[in-house]
């Protein structure tokens, strides 16, 4: 357990590193897919909602120490966003939960998560539209987020389930 | 008692440990002005920032030769206008020594690249690879060759994070080119939009949107964008005018910091967005 602590913050560095610099050039519209959700939902399905909720956080500090956000805004996000992913953490149905499209709706509804919350921490503002902060602010990215994740699960090898 | 709490962390442990991360995360959001979280979060990124300097440099490596292409004809266009506007300068110089008024358009320049980018639709921030070093100070615009691209935010030795214009905290003092009306331009999440500008008010669809000359922050006038639609407030009195901005903040990578230097009256104003204790 120790170790896959280590490994999902060691590997969540060279994740942002590729969010910050690549991910930009595959944005449509402005929209960009958020890779830090993949990589935290990943890890929580595979270790638990208390490792999800830990991780979420660490992954939202360092998320706003490193790109000069408000700092506790991702904290936060993610942090919730860790133990809602949680609850679909179970030993015994890893095989399930790992297939591209559930795993997708999985991403698709942490990343919506995060994205409200994060909007909301970073503005509060009486003349938001709720409607227009879900679907322009939530809605697309994590569509997109989703999208992203089906590709990527594709490649995870099926043998770690045994 | 003790079984009582081992009971309860038995059952409740999930949710003691959200719970304990959520007040400490929301404690973490009042700390945010504090002068050493700012260091600590200054370190953080000028060293990732190192990191993201190799991979851009190596991404944009494929891309210099169409660049180099496109730059040579900008060039070209720009020199015909600067030989133009020289003439107009020239004639400008003599109207303003005529008028004893201070020259104010000289500001050097740092030249300087987009190594990272965090584009989110409330909080839109790049890392330059210049910093302090360089004479890089929080409060100067950053600009390209189509107009201002955001205000530099916070540095570091090497690297400094500017706050693009999409960036719900940065509020900006503009003026219609045509009809010289100011008005506060912020970013909403979708739009750039001028609010609270009065119905009675000269602004039309397709006029250009320059920083304003009275504005704290960019006291020089640098293209903005131009009007793409006007639309009616909530209250009925005042619209709320919607601005296309010149310049592409996902394709942008080579970028200027304009070295203003501070007025120092200005700049004890309370009422200063970057006033430093």
């Amino acid at each position: 357990m120790r170790s896959d602590y280590i490994a999902s913050i060691l590997l969540f560095f060279p994740v942002l590193l590729v969010q910050t610099t690549l991910v930009p050039f595959i944005a449509v519209n402005g929209i960009v897919p958020d890779l830090t959700i993949i990589l935290l939902v990943f890890y929580t399905l595979r270790n638990g909602q208390i490792f999800g909720t830990t991780v979420g956080f660490i992954y939202g500090f360092l998320f706003d120490m490193i790109t000069g956000s408000l700092l506790g805004s991702a904290m936060f996000s993610k942090t919730v966003t860790g133990f809602v992913a949680g609850y679909f953490s179970n030993e015994n149905k890893q095989d399930i939960y790992f297939k591209p499209y559930v795993f997708s709706l999985i991403v698709l509804l942490c990343s919506i998560l995060n994205s409200v919350l994060n909007r909301f921490f970073t503005s509060i503002d009486i003349n938001t539209n709720i409607i227009s902060l879900i679907y322009l602010h939530g809605l697309l990215p994590s569509l997109y987020t989703a999208l992203l994740s089906i590709i990527l699960i594709a490649f995870y090898p099926r043998r770690s389930f045994n | 008692m003790l079984r009582f709490f081992v009971h309860v962390w038995g059952n409740f442990k999930e949710y003691i440990v959200l719970v304990a991360l959520l007040i400490i995360s929301l404690l973490t959001l009042s700390l945010n002005n504090k002068p050493a979280v700012r260091s600590v979060q200054t370190l953080a990124f000028s060293s990732f920032a190192v990191f993201t300097s190799i991979v851009s440099d190596l991404v944009n490596t494929g891309s210099v030769k169409a660049e180099n292409q496109k730059l040579r004809r900008l060039n070209a266009e720009l020199m015909l206008k600067v030989n133009l506007l020289r003439e107009y300068g020239i004639e400008n110089t003599e109207l303003k020594t005529l008028l004893a008024l201070k020259d104010s358009t000289k500001y050097p320049l740092i030249a300087a690249t987009i190594v990272s980018k965090s584009i989110n639709k409330s909080q839109s921030t790049i890392t330059l690879n210049v910093g302090s070093k360089d004479g890089v100070l929080p409060g100067m615009p950053v600009i390209n060759d189509f107009g201002l691209l955001g205000i530099v935010y916070s540095t570091s030795g090497d690297f400094c994070i500017v706050q693009t214009l999409k960036n719900l905290e940065l509020k900006l003092t503009v003026t219609d080119e045509r009809s010289r009306i100011n008005g506060i331009m912020e970013w909403d999440g979708v739009n750039l939009v001028i609010i609270d500008v009065p119905r009675t008010y000269d602004i039309e669809p397709g006029d250009r949107i320059i920083t304003s000359e009275i504005s704290s922050i960019v006291p020089v006038p640098l293209p903005v964008g131009l009007v793409s639609g006007i639309s009616k407030g909530e209250t009925g009195l005042f619209n709320e005018v919607r601005v296309k901005p010149f310049v592409d903040f996902i394709g942008a990578e080579h970028v200027f910091v304009i070295k203003l230097v501070k007025n120092l009256q200005k700049d004890n104003l309370e009422l200063n967005f970057y006033k430093r204790k």
